[in-house]
């Protein structure tokens, strides 16, 4: 019975893993990177979500609304690290509860704005294609190649251009940095904003299979969380890793049990992960031994 | 030229530099010395803009006393820091290409960086933290001294490094004629050979000052770094 269903299911794995992946990978900027305890990361995945509503009621075009969500996420990612985070680089419990402040008033003012009721954003790319005599729907599909493409151009971007030079160098070390010319303000503004974009992004392609309502962002979270820390803070090889293994798993435990008790045994994988990754060695800490420069504080810029 | 010009400088509430003042000029080499503890690290961190501190520091008569560190390296002060410290990750050409961005043409300063070092030339495709203590400070020396600065802050750039590492420093730091070099070093032999006027620091201030050799002739290094 199990092997009836396998081809679908089995691209339901890959989906689910895609998932995990996508709306980890902008934590991995602002906090893997940053070192932010970024509570408001889900709704800066449901800015991204609504945004596409909005646009969608206002003229129809999803795609549009798609383009304009990152856009929007990453503005107001901009405006939540100049206006505050900045200030609390070096304080990091004053950090969480002020982005635990700024996710409350996010989602009350789009609960104001859009009403509690759940609402629905339209696939832009609807029906589905015949794959071993199952159905696969294409949006999915685009959401697995998107991942993908996302985690190429991120990669590439760290590694080849001279911002993503100037951002691991900031982020390993800020106080060098600085004095080396690098604007280590303006790099870890970027970095904030980046990763708000791309948690955008998440919410606007996840916005068509799920069902809209201000409590949205907050069903990827703490998923988020789990993906970085189990990956290592710092590390895209490591979130793929975990975002594949914890995804894949939640989705093939899924179609043996309830979704509840699938996500409680997710939660046990991750305590055990966390535990035994060091032993591992699939990962590597992106900041390991810093020098005494480096734990001097850098002043907010 | 560098001026300095009663600078205070301190770790929070506490102050550790007072009243420092001194020139360097272009293709001078200004020795500051003093015991553990001294203020003279604390002297350069404030210099580079990583400490708050009062008083002025000029440079080509622009003061820059208030500006963020990248504004002091764009203006053309640049640091070499006691640790050598290095980004890890980074290879040592990503660690020149930092220090030469919008400088200079890149691969030029990246060959003139191999030519100082040879050492270097030969591992640019290496991570710099696997690079070993006297190539981390051939590193440091190199990053600073490609960028053709105004100023360059040395902390105790032979310190702990072999005497065959030496030999290529030392030669590197005296052939950066255009720049004024302010130089921490306890060691007086490479302070004798690089530097001119010397700056004693006790307590945070300025107690002594005058031509290495003749503070060293008359005894008063000796006398008040208890070598």
């Amino acid at each position: 019975m199990i092997l009836g269903f396998l081809p679908v299911d089995s691209f339901n794995v890959i989906v689910l893993a895609a998932v995990f992946v996508l709306v980890a990978t902008g934590l991995h900027f602002t906090f893997g990177m940053l070192n932010v305890v970024n509570l408001v990361h889900g709704e800066l995945i449901l800015i991204g979500a609504y945004t596409t509503l909005q646009v969608q009621k206002t003229t129809g075009n999803v795609l549009l609304g798609m383009a304009l969500a990152p856009l929007l996420a990453g503005v107001v990612g901009l405006a939540m690290e100049r206006g505050v985070l900045r200030f609390l680089y070096e304080r990091p419990l004053d950090s969480l509860l002020a982005t635990f402040g700024l996710a409350l008033i996010i989602r009350q003012v789009v609960q104001f704005i859009f009403s509690p009721n759940p609402q629905t954003v339209r696939s832009p790319i609807g029906g589905s294609f015949l794959l071993g005599g199952f159905n696969i729907p294409w949006w999915r599909l685009v959401i697995v190649l998107v991942t993908a493409g996302l985690l190429v151009g991120v990669i590439q971007f760290l590694k080849r251009s001279r911002f993503g030079l100037q951002a691991r160098a900031t982020v390993a070390n800020p106080v060098l940095a600085e004095t080396m010319g690098i604007n280590s303000g303006a790099v870890r503004a970027g970095l904030f904003a980046l990763g708000s974009a791309i948690a955008g992004l998440a919410g606007a392609m996840l916005a068509p299979i799920s069902t809209l309502n201000p409590q949205f962002g907050l069903l990827f979270l703490v998923n988020s969380f789990l993906v970085v820390i189990i990956g290592g803070k710092g590390s895209l090889r490591g979130l793929v890793v975990a975002g594949v293994v914890l995804g894949g798993t939640l989705a093939a435990l899924q179609f043996v049990m309830s979704t509840v008790l699938a996500q409680i045994l997710i939660l046990a994988i991750a305590i055990v992960g966390v535990r035994v990754r060091p032993l591992l060695g699939i990962v590597r800490e992106a900041q390991t031994k810093t020098t005494p420069a480096a734990s001097t504080s850098a002043s907010a810029r | 030229m560098l001026e300095v010009e009663d600078l205070s400088a301190g770790y929070g509430q506490t102050t550790v530099l007072r009243g420092i003042s001194f020139t360097v000029a272009p293709g001078e080499v200004a020795c500051v010395m003093g015991r553990n503890g001294a203020g003279k690290t604390t002297l350069l961190r404030a210099l580079m803009g990583v400490l708050p501190k009062t008083g002025a520091v000029r440079l080509s008569g622009t003061d820059i006393s208030q500006r963020p560190g990248h504004r002091i390296n764009a203006a053309g002060m640049v640091w070499v820091p006691q640790e050598a410290s290095v980004f890890p990750g980074l290879t040592v050409r990503d660690h020149l290409v930092i220090a030469l961005q919008r400088r200079r043409e890149e691969e030029d300063g990246i060959a003139e960086a191999g030519a100082l070092f040879p050492a270097l030339g030969e591992r640019l495709g290496q991570e710099a933290q696997t690079l070993s203590g006297g190539e981390r400070k051939m590193l440091a020396l190199a990053q600073a001294l490609i960028v053709k600065p105004k100023v360059v802050l040395m902390d105790e750039p032979t310190e702990g490094v072999a005497p065959v590492v030496v030999e290529q420093l030392i030669p590197a730091i005296g052939a950066a004629t255009e720049s004024a070099v302010v130089l921490v070093e306890q060691n007086i032999d490479t302070a004798l050979a690089l530097a001119g006027n010397a700056y004693i620091l006790e307590q945070g201030s300025i107690v002594v000052s005058g031509t290495v050799r003749d503070l060293y002739d008359r005894g008063i290094i000796e006398q008040r770094l208890a070598l």
